[in-house]
């Protein structure tokens, strides 16, 4: 039976002081009160160490200049972490469960994984997630297992939250397989609210994952997060990133092709209206030998949207053989909207199969236009049909139907 | 109110490059009528000034159909007038539908003002019946209304499509732009067939082309010939044949003849 349950045990402030105001000594206590482990509230204690005396990191397209994380409060209420599965699966040793339950049963299993992939040290936003996050989901299945249908956990965010941070650790052993979706959404909120999500995932030899990640914050949200996911030996990857919410969003993610002959296949849809700032940095990083990377992402703006792709291929020394590509097309359905697309390749290695880049950016093609309105659709209708296939490919690749059609509407919403 | 499609001294141009330089030509109700010229006479231009392309800019001139302006009138108004353009390059448009596309197309045609799109659009089961039967005629494998509009489309199905299209939108003046160019015989045969059933005393046909070829299977009864811009000759269909015979040099001989 699919099963819907919500976190109750988080580890949660007994008052609610800004972070300004916040102490290494309460970030242990608090932590200790919850029964966490040694490591990890050293960790914690290390990583707002951290975060206390690092400035800001400069990114220059991201507007955080309305953001004053020194007056958010962290959260007191449990996490809102909504996590929906077929608990059936337990019987075939799938664990799909909060991260702190996960603690209490599977501590040595999550110590090794957590905080490898996306490092908390990386800069003042990455240690702030890293010191704080509170609840998340953990999801692993055993050597061999394949699941047909779709996990998905649904992070979300209370009334009147200022901050969130949650995180998903997923652990496929080798020749296992599964559909995760992960999903931000809320309301909009009056004043800016910080969310600083962490996704760590990965896929062990000869496993594959199809990885769906949904960003559709409400307004007002600021969305910091870091995604990583790291592929073993032949294992693969299908990854759809789309991001239509939030006020500004920030995502650093990378696939790290460790493993010799692993594949990832990434799409993206990006969506920035009205006020938006919606940057992502997606990375391909190539370690392995004979490793193939595709990735295509697909961004509109309009109103005064503003969105940054920041893609980047690198091949690592001591990968061979690397085959790769990756593309960003941008439509901008407004003259005051903008997109700066900025590919990247740094390769160091003399040994590499196939590389390359191409972004296009422009209005809406005209000829497209014409020959629609030539069948009797309306200018504005036949606007909407070809952004929606623009879109089609990513949306394709969503493994529920229920989310797709749903995206779909919030979609055709914004144009 | 004529069923006439009537163009009067139209003159047009890209840019600053004049196109037509006052095409006069009257296409009747229930007539196929041929316009044929060597290429860069202004044809194409032509067709894409009836259906309303907004890259060419009208300099002068009058259409007029069914008693609408059709200057005055968007591309999609033009289209729910009943005429229709098939495009010599028909446009991909990745990501959308032959399905989606032509119940998008004939759910615009359907739509009233001030009614619900709910009320006036197509039933399901009859839309699909419309386009299986179409699809059918034109011997169009069914998989083909799940691909991507013109999306890696063969020059053939390209203009399988456009004649497709021409069929569930049922216009009543149908111009049909070198729509034999790029088709080898059978696509050709079929393209033909498809014009052939379409054509009826109430409906007109304008063919665009190049050469004789498409009016071995689809025979005019008016044919125009179309030289820097001008309609310079009118004929019936065997001045097509003397225009396979013995080439455009003859004519624009005798048209630059008249001139001086």
């Amino acid at each position: 039976m699919p099963v819907k349950r919500e976190s109750t045990d988080a580890a949660v402030f007994s008052q609610s002081p800004a972070l300004a105001e916040l102490s290494v000594d309460q970030i242990a206590a608090t932590a200790q009160a919850a029964g966490e482990p040694e490591w990890l509230i050293e960790r914690r204690v290390e990583a707002w160490s951290f975060f206390a005396q690092a400035t800001p990191p400069e990114w220059r397209r991201t507007n955080l200049s309305d953001l004053h994380p020194e007056t958010i409060s962290p959260p007191v209420e449990p996490q809102g972490v909504e996590i929906v599965w077929d608990d059936t699966l337990s019987a075939q040793g799938v664990i799909f469960t909060t991260l702190k339950e996960g603690l209490q049963q599977y501590e040595d299993l999550i110590r090794t994984k957590l905080d490898t992939a996306v490092a908390p040290l990386e800069h003042k936003f990455s240690a702030l997630r890293a010191a704080l996050w509170q609840d998340g989901v953990f999801l692993y299945v055993p050597k061999g297992v394949a699941i047909e249908a779709p996990l998905s956990v649904r992070y979300t965010l209370a009334e009147g939250r200022k901050a969130t941070f949650p995180r998903s650790l997923v652990i496929l052993e080798a020749n296992s397989h599964v559909s995760f979706i992960e999903e931000y959404q809320s309301d909009d909120t009056d004043d800016s609210t910080l969310a600083g999500p962490i996704t760590e995932i990965f896929v062990g030899e000869g496993g594959s994952i199809r990885f769906a990640s949904v960003q559709r914050w409400g307004a007002g949200v600021y969305h910091i997060g870091g995604q990583k996911v790291v592929l073993g030996r032949d294992a693969n990857c299908e990854w759809t990133s789309v991001a239509l919410g939030g006020q500004v969003q920030h995502i650093e993610a990378e696939t790290r092709l460790e493993g010799d002959g692993s594949r990832v296949h990434w799409i993206g849809a990006t969506f920035a209206d009205e006020k938006q700032n919606l940057v992502i940095a997606p990375w391909l990083r190539h370690v392995g030998a004979y490793a193939e990377s595709y990735m295509e992402f697909k961004t509109v703006v309009t109103d005064e949207g503003y969105s940054v792709f920041d893609g980047m291929i690198k091949i690592e020394h001591e990968s061979r053989g690397t085959s790769t590509r990756l593309e960003e097309n941008a439509i901008h359905l407004s003259p005051t909207s903008r997109n700066d697309s900025i590919p990247g390749l740094k390769i160091d290695t003399n040994d590499v199969a196939k590389a390359g880049h191409a972004s296009t950016s422009g209005e809406i093609d005209a000829e497209q236009l014409f020959y629609m309105q030539t069948r009797g659709i309306k200018r504005d209708a036949a606007l909407r049909l070809i952004v929606m296939g623009f879109f089609e490919a990513a949306l394709n690749t969503i493994p529920l139907e229920s989310l797709r059609e749903s995206l779909a509407e919030a979609i055709e919403a914004k144009i | 109110m004529s069923n006439d499609l009537i163009i009067k001294d139209l003159h047009a141009a890209i840019g600053d490059k004049e196109i037509l330089k006052g095409v006069n030509l009257t296409v009747e109700q229930g007539v196929i009528h041929a316009i044929m010229g060597p290429n860069g006479s202004g044809k194409s231009t032509l067709a894409n000034v009836i259906a309303g392309n907004p890259g060419y800019e009208v300099t002068g001139g009058e259409i007029w159909y069914r008693g609408q302006d059709v200057l005055a009138l968007e591309a999609d108004e033009r289209s729910k007038l009943g005429l229709f353009l098939a495009f010599q390059y028909p446009v991909a448009i990745p990501g959308v539908t032959v399905a989606n596309f032509l119940r998008a197309a004939i759910n615009a045609h359907r739509a009233e003002e001030g009614k619900d799109p709910k009320e006036t659009s197509i039933p399901i089961a009859e839309f699909r019946k419309l386009l299986r039967d179409g699809m059918k005629k034109l011997e169009m494998d069914e998989s083909f209304a799940k691909r991507y509009l013109n999306e890696g489309f063969s020059g053939g199905e390209k203009k399988r499509l456009e004649i497709l299209q021409m069929m569930v939108l049922q216009p009543t003046m149908a111009v049909m732009d070198e729509t034999d160019s790029g088709l080898d015989i059978d696509a050709l045969r079929i393209v033909a067939n498809g014009v052939n059933n379409f054509a009826s005393p109430h409906m007109g046909v304008l063919v665009i082309t190049h050469y004789q070829r498409l009016l071995n299977h689809t025979k005019p009864n008016v044919v125009s010939v179309m030289i820097d811009g001008r309609i310079v000759r009118e004929g019936g269909p065997e001045l097509a044949l003397e225009l396979e015979d013995k080439g455009y040099d003859w004519i624009k001989e005798e048209v630059v003849g008249h001139a001086s």
